[in-house]
């Protein structure tokens, strides 16, 4: 049975082989890689197909692994724990060399005494030493494992005494205490977007905390602090002061407002912010949005001021003229033809005369 | 008479081996094998291997180049061979390029000629049969290497 045709096989070959062996594997497979390689350039190869170097790179890790597993069940048939070296040699000879070795036959013998130890010191004489290319760690790298802190390390007491200091202490009271539950008002009803961002904060602390928790494995203290609870808080300001509880209504005094809606009065230079204010309220309540933005981008066209060339009515002009002089122009275009241009003209400096002798009908604006 | 001569053989027979062993033994030190320490030391462990002495985890690479150089150069005869074959046949036209690349065909075959010697068909343990038909992840696409006895 073959594996599989073409890289579909390929494939299923690499998931079985990561998924046989763990982390770490690849590093090994690597440096075996190296180290064949190595003994094939010295009997005479120059280079290698890459599929052929792994499969030899492969049968030279299972050819250890092999023996080893052979050497430790000598080993253990003698009652033994560790191989020595008469175990390494029965486990060799298992594997069997192809060629057979002198005394192979002979039943009563010692493993040693077999022509095994011959072959391989000879081959240790002969052959030319061809040290590894690289300097390779100690692998694989053991992590030391972070153990939970106990009390003694935290430095509470262990509550009413009975319980050991250097066990591990109990989890924080945000991990078990049941937090509100996040409320969908029904739809229709107005909403108002402050009430909504606190229930939102009060379902989320404990989740960040969570997330916290894990990630400093239980030695940090919790970043997000419930405003209610008062010990916490405290805490909490104590170490970052941004992440203090928000102070409430009353309890410092601040400089009042200004209402948007009081600019009307100066009605020629705050046309700007009257236009604007509002419109970066919306675009701070939603941000989402991408309709918001288009609104905000269309209402902050005709605050753009154009110079139309008319020097005179530049002097003069608030926000509200240049818009009504271009949408004049627009208009005028459209409906434009030579023999009427004169008329046109006439018509467009009466209006422009218009609104600087009526100053009311910009109320509008 | 027999008997006891027979065990004299074999005591001095014994004694000698050990002798040499210990010489083996004592020569691995000098000789740094082209397997690092580390490779081998990682993958017996995985096996259960458990030995604190150095002498030992350079014989497993020793004995494991020595099969790898074997398998090696049984290839390299195969590419060789076929080389020859080649320029014999077409002498006319330019030398195949000399160069010696180890291919997935020398290999298979020099890897089958070890494990289906005769030699072999005796010297099979249960605990080292290893069938590399369908489990393989190295299994080759064109060929199937079916080893058996290790």
């Amino acid at each position: 049975m073959s594996n599989g045709g073409g890289e579909s096989g390929k494939k299923e070959c690499e998931q079985r082989t990561k998924g046989r062996f763990g982390g770490g594997e690849e590093f090994g497979r690597a440096i075996a890689k190296i180290s064949v390689a190595q003994i094939c350039e010295n009997a005479g190869f120059q280079s290698f197909q890459s599929s052929a170097l792994e499969t030899l790179a492969d049968i030279a890790i299972r050819y250890i692994r092999n023996l080893g597993q052979n050497a430790n069940y000598y080993a253990n048939l003698a009652g033994r724990a560790e191989s020595n070296v008469v175990d390494v040699f029965q486990g060799l000879e298992d594997l069997g060399l192809s060629q057979g070795f002198l005394g192979l036959s002979d039943v009563n013998r010692c493993p040693i005494g077999s022509g095994l130890v011959r072959e391989i010191s000879q081959n240790v004489n002969l052959e030319e030493e061809v040290p590894f290319l690289f300097n390779v760690p100690r692998f694989p790298v053991v992590k030391e494992t972070k153990l939970a802190p106990n009390f003694l390390q935290v430095g509470e007491n262990s509550p009413n005494g009975h319980i050991p200091h250097w066990l591990p202490k109990f989890p924080d009271p945000h991990l078990y205490v049941s937090s509100p539950v996040w409320n969908p008002r029904p739809l229709g009803v107005p909403v108002d977007k402050t009430d909504l961002t606190k229930e939102q904060k009060k379902v989320e602390w404990p989740l960040m905390n969570l997330q916290h928790q894990f990630a400093c494995n239980g030695s940090a203290p919790p970043l997000f602090v419930d405003p209610g609870d008062a010990t916490t808080t405290k805490g909490a300001a104590q170490s970052n002061p941004f992440l203090s509880a928000p102070l409430r209504f009353g309890e410092k005094e601040v400089t009042p407002l200004f209402h948007p809606a009081k600019l009307e009065s100066h009605a020629r230079n705050h046309v700007l912010e009257e236009k604007v204010a509002p419109v970066i309220d919306k675009a701070k309540s939603a941000l989402d949005s991408e309709d918001s933005r288009n609104k905000i981008v269309l209402n902050s066209r005709p605050s753009v001021q154009f110079k139309l060339g008319i020097s005179k009515k530049l002097l003069t002009s608030a926000m509200g003229l240049s818009s009504q002089r271009k949408s004049v122009e627009k208009t005028a275009c459209w409906f434009e033809s030579d023999d009427k241009k004169d008329e046109k003209k006439r018509k467009k400096e009466q209006i422009l005369k218009g609104p600087m002798d009526k100053p009311q009908e910009l109320d509008h604006l | 008479m027999n008997q006891n001569q027979q065990v004299n053989e074999g005591s001095r027979g014994r004694q000698d081996d050990d002798a040499a062993l210990s010489e083996f033994l004592a020569s691995l030190m000098d000789y740094t094998p082209t397997i690092p320490d580390e490779l081998v030391e990682h993958y017996i462990a995985k096996s259960g291997f458990q030995c604190p002495d150095v002498r030992l985890i350079r014989l497993v690479a020793v004995a494991t180049q020595k099969f790898i150089s074997e398998v090696a150069s049984d290839a390299l005869q195969h590419c060789k061979a076929r080389q020859s074959a080649v320029i014999k046949d077409k002498r006319d036209k330019q030398q195949k390029d000399k160069r010696l690349v180890l291919t997935m065909e020398d290999l298979s075959k020099a890897l089958h000629e070890k494990f289906h010697s005769p030699a072999m068909i005796g010297a099979q343990s249960p605990h080292a049969m290893v069938d590399f038909g369908e489990n393989d992840a190295i299994g080759d696409r064109n060929e199937r290497l079916d080893v058996k006895g290790w």
